[in-house]
């Protein structure tokens, strides 16, 4: 292929993805539609990630206010935004469960328009973005996860830096001693300690929300500019006003995703699901505690690792990454059944993993992992 | 002088006594009905238990708190006023209930201690009584920490109010949400049928 052809067919692709006679606030507000079928409910899902991520965003200022980067603090100001700040228990257990809902929302999201193939042409890059955010999203998990600087944070923490340096041992050459610079360079320091936290700080309120503002931007501008897919292989598909009709309908998701939000958030501790001996101060000099586990939302790797061999789970996931990401270029010809069959096969491993992950690595090993 | 050979005394005393002191029996038991992880923070001060130099362990103790150790060691019936440095207020509450000889005696049948301390004590105030938290292995001193559901409902009791006023919030607003969409709803097929008319 010639250079002219290349640089043409570029052209032609981000003219496509980008349309200019559509920059315009009636082809993406008041002229777009919305289709309306059985699987409807699952173009409100992006919506309600995004409400969780608002909400993560005004409550982790909140917390900013009290909270202390510092290995000697950190538990303590956590402690202290819970105990002595007024509303401070309630804030912190909302970004806990928003957190949990925003990443639940994102799975659910991810599999239903993998399910509807609204990844095809033009919205492949809609849907790059989107692997790419949910991407960002499990950084968040696992850069906010280490801020309370508890037992169960600071020893998880460790494990999953640990598996980034095991990846070496099946690197070839110089390529082996990669892993072990990137750790370190997450790391900080020798082992987990101020140089980790201050990292993963800057990392949690600065780093990632910058990146997610600009592919959120981008992934929300290309929804607006391409329209909803239109999902279904039916005849029968209606369709309704993105604005208002739709918005509204967002809204009100919204209104009742704040409402349970907000219940859990005053009546349920997000902690009471912890063992408390996992949520007192790290202790370096005392002994890891049992228990020691990653949120719920890494299970589906957690239990694979603990269970087959390191290679072949970092295969698997690798693939599966990069199989998301190529999505509309290697499924292009896949039929919506097909799709729905992936999805539905790997909605069903997500809950039995991360659901019985525990009882089937008991079952299997006959000890707690 | 006496006061602080008195307190040297004591403190070699609880020293040599720590372990013993520490009641690992409780623990075990505990872990086992429970099956979560505990450690000693359920009734001592620190997690690691009494001994050693660091808050709340006995090598930290000052000739006051030492003083205070003795008197809490020596609560062997119930009933006493009991503020030992080195146990949290749950420990305290376990030797005013029962006693340090009840307390001692109990070892060998750890799971008798929830009906010797009765379901009157809640600490946290969190809904779920002291005794049942032993048994769950929950800490009877963290609001947050215990049975998701029982603190779940206890916690619905408690905001009731809040939780009236949070949904009524939500109803209205979706009501008039509702209500802007039946509004546009109708200005849409009124636009419609005014075309048609145009149209014909």
């Amino acid at each position: 292929m010639k250079l002219g052809e290349i640089a043409g067919g570029t052209a032609t692709f981000v003219r496509e993805r980008f349309p200019v006679e559509k920059l315009n606030a009636e082809s993406m507000l008041t002229k777009k539609v919305v289709p309306v079928h059985r699987m409807s409910w699952a173009y409100y899902l992006g919506g309600l990630a995004l409400f969780f991520f608002l909400v993560q965003i005004v409550t982790g200022l909140m917390l900013l206010f009290y909270y202390q980067p510092t290995v000697s603090d950190a538990h303590a100001s956590v402690e202290y935004i819970t105990q002595h700040v007024s509303g401070g228990a309630l804030v912190r257990n909302l970004h806990a469960w928003s957190s949990s809902a925003m990443i639940l929302s994102i799975i659910v999201h991810v599999l239903t328009t993998f399910a509807m193939k609204a990844f095809a042409k033009p919205r492949e890059l809609t849907w790059v973005t989107g692997v790419a955010l949910a991407m960002l999203v499990f950084g968040f998990g696992f850069t906010g996860y280490l801020l309370p600087w508890n037992q169960i944070a600071v020893n998880a923490t460790k494990v999953g830096l640990q598996s980034i340096e095991a990846v070496g041992q099946y690197l070839p050459g110089e390529m082996a001693t990669w892993p072990t610079y990137v750790r370190e360079t997450i790391q900080g320091e020798a082992a987990v300690g101020q140089a980790t936290l201050s990292r993963f700080y800057a990392l949690h309120v600065i780093v990632l929300p910058f990146l997610v503002a600009g592919l959120l931007g981008l992934h929300l501008f290309q929804v607006q500019i391409h329209g909803m897919s239109r999902g279904v292989d039916s005849e029968r598909v209606g369709s309704q006003k993105f604005f208002p009709f739709f918005v509204i309908k967002d809204l009100s998701v919204w209104g009742v995703a704040f409402l349970v939000l907000f219940v859990l958030g005053l009546c349920l501790p997000f902690e009471s699901f912890f063992a408390y001996p996992l949520m007192e101060p790290f202790d370096p000099l005392g002994s890891t505690p049992e228990g020691i586990k990653p949120e719920w939302y890494f299970f589906f790797v957690y239990y694979p690792l603990e269970l087959l061999p390191y290679w072949a789970v970092m295969l698997g996931m690798t693939a599966a990454v990069v199989g998301l990401f190529v999505a509309p270029w290697i499924l292009r010809g896949a039929s919506r059944r097909t799709l729905r069959a992936i999805a539905i096969a790997a909605a069903v491993y997500l809950v039995v993993i991360t659901v019985f992950g525990q009882p089937i690595y008991e079952a299997l090993k006959g000890v707690n992992p | 002088m006496k006061r602080t050979a008195v307190a040297a005394v004591v403190a070699l005393l609880a020293a040599l006594n720590a372990r013993a002191a520490a009641h690992g029996e409780y623990q075990e038991f505990v872990r086992k009905s429970s099956g979560r992880p505990v450690d000693c923070a359920l009734c001592h001060a620190h997690s690691n238990g009494p001994e050693g130099t660091a808050a709340g362990q006995i090598g930290s103790l000052s000739a006051e708190e030492l003083s205070r150790l003795g008197r809490a060691r020596a609560a062997f019936e119930p009933g006493a006023n009991v503020d030992s440095p080195i146990l949290n207020d749950f420990g305290d509450l376990i030797l005013q209930r029962v006693g340090k000889k009840r307390v001692l005696e109990l070892r060998s049948a750890p799971d008798r201690l929830p009906d010797e301390l009765g379901v009157a004590s809640d600490l946290d105030a969190d809904g779920v009584p002291d005794a049942r938290e032993y048994l769950e292995g929950t800490h009877p001193l963290i609001a947050s920490d215990g049975d998701p559901w029982s603190l779940f409902v206890h916690n619905v009791r408690r905001h009731v109010f809040q939780l009236v006023m949070i949904t009524a919030a939500t109803l209205i607003t979706l009501f008039g949400l509702g209500n802007l969409l039946h509004g546009f709803a109708v200005r849409l097929r009124a636009k419609e049928s005014a075309g048609k008319g145009a149209g014909t």
